[in-house]
């Protein structure tokens, strides 16, 4: 569904609207305005492993950089200072000039958060974003997506698998199972009976801190 | 508004209507098939098995209109063959009945046209095992093997010029055929040409042309360009480049296939445009796999 919000896959049926306007049908340059306004954020983490973390962050500004100044990777100092800014907010400005694959998981998925701020987006989609991380680390990103969202003000939407993340950082909860909305609601309002109606009969909670 | 759609649906009648016409289509293609197994049965049991090796005649008769009737023929027996839905061609294509009678038609049809091709491919090569041990072959065979491991010191001093040109040729081909393959690499690489309808075919074409340009050897290319641009260093030059660029390409454009989907996705998420995306997310995937093709 994420993918659908930013027409990284077309949706079969039904229609996206973005800031009042429908994007379904949207094509080429107006659709590349829209992908410029929507952060993502991956649970693979998706940077460009041979390249600097500098580098990588900079990609999220693309959109607005002409193509002849992106190949010659011709930045201006305005672009580098924000990106220094914002790998300060994710707290690794000091990776800044190291090779994206040397770091670890938790610090690519920063990176990688980095970059989609690069958007100033109006929106942050992120696609199970701790999925491959251990617990510690899943926090720290979780507190970082809360941090995006109280200071720039951006609509975060992020699916999660751990019911006690989403009860400590969601403000509001959808459930969908085969493709439906099963559950729409508060995150202290999901229970067990709940729990096991989106997860099936066999689910038991596990606990993440 | 969404307007309401006027008819209503049902997909298991469409999935239904497309099966039977993909049955439809099933069988034509499965008649035709038989037809061309039936005539190349009969094709090579006649001229290859009864003429060549029962009557051993040298030269075979050739008319037109022998074929015609054994192709009439051949029609015939397909169509009749095909519908009863008992051939090897309907059961190819999954659309035979499911009965013993199938399965033995099958299994002896299908040994059947293997044998005949393996005999007739036999009697066709000349295969004699009596040529490759007789005495003055052998000979032969010796004096050649001999002059290997005594070369003639006589023209050494060309021969050693020749390689060095050799080498040069080689050298100048690979450097002169790097750019161009690498623009053709990015066009024949199908995730990246599958998005719309015209770079799709833009990928089609390329890949034609430059299966056909592989397919023919760089001897041949050697002599079309001594034709073109005169006997010497520069037609192998070309010839080498030409083959080099088509080959290349094919390599180049399979190492684009194959990296890693992710990157390519993110970089399109922020917006950016299509060579942006070339550039950030598909070049440093590949620049390994580029040199190691090219060195």
């Amino acid at each position: 569904m994420l993918r659908c919000i930013n027409r990284l896959i077309e949706p079969t049926s039904g229609s996206i609207k973005f800031l009042g306007k429908d994007i379904t049908h949207l094509k080429g340059e107006e659709l590349r305005k829209i992908k410029m306004q929507i952060g993502m954020v991956f649970q693979q983490f998706n940077l460009i492993k041979r390249r600097s973390v500098l580098t990588n962050v900079i990609t999220g500004k693309l959109g607005s950089i002409s193509t002849f100044d992106s190949i010659l990777e011709k930045f201006d100092n305005e672009i580098i200072d924000e990106a220094y800014k914002n790998l300060e907010t994710v707290g690794i400005r000091d990776k800044a000039k190291e090779r994206a694959d040397s770091l670890s998981g938790g610090q690519q998925q920063r990176v990688a958060i980095a970059r989609s701020l690069m958007q100033n987006p109006k929106l942050l989609l992120a696609d199970e974003p701790v999925a491959s991380l251990d617990p510690a680390t899943s926090n720290s990103v979780m507190q970082y997506f809360e941090k995006i969202n109280k200071e720039f003000g951006t609509t975060v939407i992020c699916n999660l698998h751990f019911l006690s993340l989403v009860r400590r950082y969601a403000t509001q909860v959808i459930a969908l199972k085969a493709g439906e909305i099963i559950y729409q609601g508060f995150p202290n309002e999901i229970d067990e009976t709940w729990f096991k109606a989106i997860y099936g009969e066999e689910a038991e909670e596990v606990e993440i801190r | 508004m969404i307007a309401d759609p006027e008819i209503e649906i049902h997909p298991h009648k469409i999935i239904e209507r497309n099966k039977r016409r993909e049955n439809k289509f099933n069988f034509i293609k499965a008649v035709l098939l038989d037809i061309f197994f039936v005539f190349y049965s009969i094709i090579v049991l006649q001229r290859a098995i009864y003429y060549k090796f029962i009557l051993d005649l040298r030269d075979l008769p050739f008319s037109w209109n022998e074929i015609g009737i054994i192709f009439l023929i051949s029609i015939v027996i397909g169509i009749l063959w095909a519908s009863t839905r008992t051939s090897l061609s309907s059961k190819l294509f999954g659309i035979s009945r499911d009965n013993s009678v199938t399965k033995w038609t099958v299994e002896i049809f299908g040994w059947f046209l293997f044998n005949i091709t393996f005999i007739a491919g036999w009697i066709e090569t000349k295969i004699s095992l009596v040529d490759l041990f007789s005495s003055e072959g052998i000979q032969g065979a010796q004096r050649i093997f001999g002059a290997l491991f005594q070369p003639e010191l006589g023209i050494f001093d060309d021969a050693l010029f020749a390689i060095i040109e050799t080498i040069y040729i080689a050298l100048l081909a690979t450097l002169i055929s790097i750019p161009p393959t690498l623009l053709l690499s990015f066009f024949t690489a199908r995730n990246l040409m599958k998005d719309n309808k015209i770079s799709f075919a833009v990928y089609y074409v390329l890949r034609i042309v430059l299966n056909f340009i592989r397919s023919i050897e760089p001897l041949i290319w050697a002599i079309i360009f001594s034709v073109w641009v005169g006997i010497g260093p520069y037609a192998g030059m070309i010839a080498l480049l030409v083959h080099t660029i088509a080959s290349n390409a094919k390599l180049y454009s399979e190492a684009i296939e194959n990296i890693e989907e992710g990157p390519v996705e993110v970089i399109a998420a922020t917006g950016a445009n299509k060579i942006q995306i070339v550039w950030y997310a598909v070049v440093p995937q590949i620049v390994l796999p580029f040199l190691s093709f090219t060195i």
